[in-house]
């Protein structure tokens, strides 16, 4: 292993999904000298991390740990980057893998220069999936302004229709192509990362919690969009019913998680995250309440349990100490009454908000899509690592429920047991 | 809030708790989502969270006297809810069926009930006590008529079927009336206890406006709770109850019924001397029919929806509660059949089954979770008196 301090040519690494976890296992493999694909299903890197306001630990925009990512990747060209790619199967052993990848049409090639005229064309509108559909996107459309690769992209529903002629027409750069079809490669790889990630768990299955009937009740990382600059409403958070500045919002933790009828497991960061939307509110709105209804607040480690401290001194945050069991809604002006029983006190509290936020946890994406691949998962979906087989590992949150630095720090270890795997051939 | 309280856990009676079907009781991590989902739960000092609580912690003071056990109708709605499968209402049962135990003496007659091993002494006592009396019946049968004519038979042909010619009625009531005696003393002094400590906890716990017992006030209530309970009305609110709501009425009815049917009959046989058996068109008769047949039913029921229930335990006790009302319908109309149908040892045969569980009724009342009805209704009751909503 020492002697030959240059990769194996023959080596290379698949790294599925291009989020935190996933471009930093791509990235720290790829400069010590190893050849990476980093694969990812959307059309832009980034993943959850790119939909965040802001992410801990230092209450950062996504565009400030990312771009210097994507700036890395674009300096190196041992990572191949495959967006809108997704692993049909691996089939082989440690060493030796042979995966089919799914590329899906972008319908705009790399002439594509992000001026925009095809989206001015565009007349068809689309549920804009970046924002959890609170709003609308042309169908020829940038994912978002940060999007890398920096490239537009065509939904395939105006395929065949006047629109496609219209962007089209509308492009100088000959950067759209509607002959692009679906199609299958192969790539040979010697490990495999699964850097898969999370879905926020659907909170239309939490039946008592109102959500997806109740307007003014949203979900965490909805919040999130809200809050972003980039999102639907600028920045602003407004309630979806009526578009009013919030004068009162309650948070729900543990909105499916640590319920064996939903998640059974702790999601570990909506306690964090929670309390950091507190802060986005508390700036935007002085006078606003906040009312964090909570079972216990998990804020692990030094640095959250300041965070956490910090925002307890604000008197217009209100703990609770009661998970929300019941919400209702009053349909004159759409205000929530959520109900708890506080158990420090013992008294039943119903409390009128003018929004919800739940506090929905993280679901592995890979849960309800498992790939062809000899992986081990354990009931909830998290990838199970046989480091003693190796050869194909799971990273981040495909692993664990985790916040971005310990995904980074688990996909840099993970980046070192992909090389391993090479190493030992 | 800030009272100090020194937590003394009574280990003893967690694991009992746990053997009475509360098993998930450690589950609970006190998210208090059962006090919220509850229908029936009040708004000041909710349960079953704070029950929770106090029994994983052993806190048994906490738990016998309190009335909010009672107010429970095991409808499940917090199972089912519960994001730890924690079963608040199985361990609410489990800690009502101690609370039985605890107010019933003698002890280890409580015990007894409760214990599966011991169901063989249970059944033993009655069916030697009835096998004798039957011997005597039928070997000096004659000797007695002869010695005490009307008086003994109550002028019921000997060659005919009738249960006295089995086991006198003589002494079937010589047995049931004593039980029933002491079946009422042991409510009793039972009931003494626990509207004490009913009473203590309910003001230091602040569940009453007013400490002063206002007795007026409390009979009050009587009439209000009593309709309640006849109309299910609680049990309704239960969202996962409606099934049961049925079946639980069938039963109680069933039971009501019966009590009067065997009063009414009692009375014309010792004040009338107008023995049974009865003609069918009897309207009491008429009665006791419907009844005997809706007590198969309602029980029957009851058993196809614990069976159904796949987030409820079903513990020994509630089975040999069911069991036992199944075996009383089952028995006695199975008696009425054979005897109609004239065939005289199948129907002395199930007479005396019959009695076995009569007395296992009567005897165990107050020890089994059939004293859920003496308690919840006085429960009941208070809570109605104190505003408990």
């Amino acid at each position: 292993m020492t002697k030959d301090k240059a990769a194996p040519a023959s080596g290379s690494i698949l790294v599925v999904g291009g989020g935190i976890s996933g471009l930093t296992t791509a990235l720290e493999a790829a400069e010590v000298g190893y050849e990476v694909f980093l694969i990812e299903k959307n059309s832009y890197l980034g993943g959850r991390v790119s939909q965040l306001n802001q992410y801990f630990p230092k209450l950062c925009p996504p565009t400030c740990g990312l771009e210097i990512n994507f700036r890395r990747i674009k300096d190196n060209p041992r990572i191949k980057v495959l967006t809108l790619a997704e692993v049909e199967s691996v089939e082989g052993e440690p060493g030796n893998y042979e995966a089919t990848i799914k590329l899906s049409p972008r319908y705009v090639n790399e002439n594509c220069t992000c001026c925009g005229e095809c989206a001015d064309a565009c007349e068809t509108e689309i549920l804009n999936q970046f924002n959890f559909g609170m709003d609308k996107t042309k169908a020829a459309y940038l994912p978002h302004e940060m999007a890398f690769p920096a490239r537009y992209i065509i939904s395939s529903v105006i395929k065949g229709t006047e629109d496609e002629k219209r962007c089209k027409d509308a492009c100088k750069y000959d950067a759209i192509d509607f002959s692009e079809e679906p199609k299958s490669i192969s790539l040979k790889v010697g490990s495999v990362v699964w850097a898969t990630g999370w879905e926020p768990y659907d909170a239309t299955k939490i039946d008592n919690l109102g959500f997806g009937r109740y307007k003014n009740i949203i979900t965490n990382m909805m919040l999130e969009r809200l809050a972003a600059p980039n999102g639907p409403t600028k920045g602003k958070i407004l309630r979806p019913s009526d578009e009013a500045e919030p004068e009162s919002i309650a948070f729900v933790q543990c909105a499916g998680s640590r319920d064996e009828n939903h998640l059974p497991y702790c999601s570990y960061i909506c306690c964090m995250a929670s309390l950091k939307h507190a802060t986005y509110i508390r700036e935007r709105y002085p006078d606003a309440k906040v009312y964090i209804y909570y079972i216990d607040i998990r804020s692990p480690g030094y640095k959250y349990e300041k965070f956490y401290k910090k925002i307890k001194d604000d008197k217009n945050v209100i703990f609770i100490k009661g998970k929300v069991a019941e919400v209702e809604e009053n349909i004159n002006n759409g205000n929530i009454t959520v109900i708890a029983e506080n158990t420090i006190t013992g008294e039943k509290t119903k409390q009128v908000v003018d929004m919800v936020v739940l506090a929905t946890g993280m679901q592995p994406t890979l849960a309800n899509a498992k790939p062809d691949a000899a992986l081990k998962f354990n009931d909830d979906g998290f990838i199970l690592n046989d480091y003693k087989k190796g050869g194909m590992f799971g990273a981040g949150c495909a692993n664990k429920p985790a916040d971005v630095v310990s995904s980074n720090q688990n996909a840099t270890g993970i980046a070192l047991k992909a090389i391993q795997t090479l190493v030992k051939r | 809030m800030s009272v100090e309280y020194l937590v003394e856990p009574d280990l003893d009676f967690i694991n009992q708790v746990v053997g009475l079907g509360g098993d998930s009781l450690k589950k609970c991590f006190q998210c208090a989502t059962c006090s919220v989902v509850c229908p029936i739960s009040p708004e000041n000092k909710p349960f079953p969270r704070k029950e929770m609580i106090a029994a994983s912690w052993g806190l048994k003071d906490k738990l016998v006297g309190n009335m909010d056990i009672w107010l429970c109708h095991n409808c499940g709605d917090c199972s089912t809810l519960c994001p730890r499968g924690a079963n608040p209402g199985d361990v609410l049962g489990a800690i009502r069926s101690y609370a039985i135990s605890e107010y019933a003496t003698p002890k280890k007659l409580a015990q007894a009930v409760n214990d599966p091993k011991k169901l063989p002494l249970l059944i033993g006592i009655p069916a030697i006590i009835f096998f004798v009396l039957a011997l005597i019946t039928t070997m000096f049968g004659d000797n007695l008529t002869a010695l005490l004519g009307e008086l003994w038979t109550h002028g019921v042909d000997k060659n005919i079927i009738a249960h006295t010619n089995f086991i006198s009625t003589w002494f079937v009531d010589l047995v049931f009336v004593p039980l029933s005696i002491w079946c009422t003393v042991i409510f009793a002094l039972g009931l003494k206890r626990f509207l004490a400590d009913m009473y203590i906890d309910a003001v230091t716990q602040g569940k009453v406006q007013n400490p002063e017992l206002n007795i007026k006030e409390l009979l009050k209530s009587v009439p209000i709770v009593l309709l309640r309970i006849i109309k299910h009305e609680k049990f309704n609110e239960c969202g996962e109850n409606q099934e049961r709501t049925t079946a639980h009425m069938m039963v109680l009815f069933s039971f009501i019924s019966l009590l009067m049917v065997t009063g009414i009959f009692f009375f014309v046989l010792y004040l009338f001397h107008i023995p049974g058996p009865y003609h069918q068109y009897n309207p009491v008769k008429i009665l006791a029919n419907i009844a005997g047949i809706s007590l198969i039913i309602g029980s029957a029921l009851l058993i196809k929806n614990r069976l159904a229930q796949k987030d409820q335990v079903s513990a020994y006790k509630d089975w040999y509660l069911i069991g036992l009302v199944l075996g009383l319908g089952l028995t006695g109309m199975a008696t009425e059949m054979a005897r109609l149908a004239g065939s005289a040892s199948v129907c002395y045969f199930t007479y005396y089954i019959h009695l076995i569980f009569v007395f296992n009724l009567i005897a165990f009342l107050p020890f089994s979770k059939m004293a859920h009805f003496v308690y919840r209704t006085i429960a009941m009751i208070y809570a109605e008196y104190a505003q408990r909503q």
